[in-house]
């Protein structure tokens, strides 16, 4: 990134809402790539948050089905670190579409497809809280830069 | 988003699948009906271009997962090559290195397969 970009402020926050549909979620991580680069991360970590925060909407858009609900992405900027959180109001049990074909056959395999979001962010950003309550659910992402 | 894929079926049971672009929510629906016809079409060999794949995530590899378990019931496999850095990554820390087979180059895949391009 340029280094002609002034330091994060403490406390900078950039929030974004979005359809909880499959084609919004690259726009997420489109915003969120911009707002990763302007901390002092490396590529390497800027992708991770990306690949994090794209895997929290996944998990929204994967629970909401065919419906109005919204994901509102909060990115709080630190000087260093950055707070994200991803909430939906997906409520609790909506699961409207039916397990697909390949949800049975990772199952089948013994493999979580769901499981695979929650370790791919676990492994990718410092820190990762998932509360899910009746009325939607939200994803809290930390991640640090290097000392 | 950028999402296209490109396949050649150098006989009736082995395909070179090409993917380019973002693997992810949204385009992967797609890249399971490439690979579904391809087995409803007798493909038994499915050899998985990655070197243009700029992210994939896991409806991604659920997806690829999938291929493999149906193509290996029927003796047949489903094989990588070529990923960047970033999406080998991902397999590697998934422990999916494990499963799948990665290749650096089609030949190369085509020849530990013993299928022919």
């Amino acid at each position: 990134m340029s280094s002609f970009q002034p330091a994060p402020s403490q406390g900078d926050t950039v929030e974004l809402v979005i359809p909880c549909r499959p084609e919004f979620v690259g726009i997420a991580r489109l915003a969120v790539l911009g707002i990763a680069s302007r901390m002092p991360f490396s590529y390497d970590e800027v992708e991770d948050v990306r690949l994090a925060v794209g895997e929290a909407c996944t998990h929204a858009v994967e629970r909401a089905g065919d419906s109005s609900a919204v994901i509102r992405i909060t990115s709080v900027i630190n000087p260093n670190t950055l707070a994200i959180t991803i909430t939906d109001d997906v409520p609790a049990g909506a699961n409207s579409s039916s397990r697909s074909e390949e949800t049975i056959i990772l199952e089948e395999a013994g493999i979580d497809q769901e499981g695979l979001g929650a370790l791919l962010m676990e492994i990718l950003v410092d820190d990762v809280k998932i509360e899910t309550g009746p009325t939607g659910t939200t994803v809290r992402l930390m991640k640090n830069a290097p000392e | 988003m950028k999402f296209k894929t490109n396949s050649r079926t150098p006989d009736q049971t082995t395909c070179v699948l090409e993917i380019e672009g973002e693997v992810d929510v949204y385009t992967s629906p797609e890249l399971k009906q490439n690979l579904v016809k391809l087995a409803e079409d007798g493909v038994k060999h499915v050899i998985v271009n990655l070197s243009r794949v700029e992210y994939l995530d896991s409806t991604g590899l659920g997806v690829l997962i999938g291929g493999l378990k149906r193509l290996r019931e029927i003796e047949g496999n489903l094989v990588l090559v070529g990923p960047g850095m970033r999406i080998l990554r991902i397999f590697e820390i998934t422990g999916l290195d494990k499963i799948f087979d990665i290749y650096q180059t089609d030949e190369e895949a085509a020849a530990k397969e013993g299928v022919s391009l």
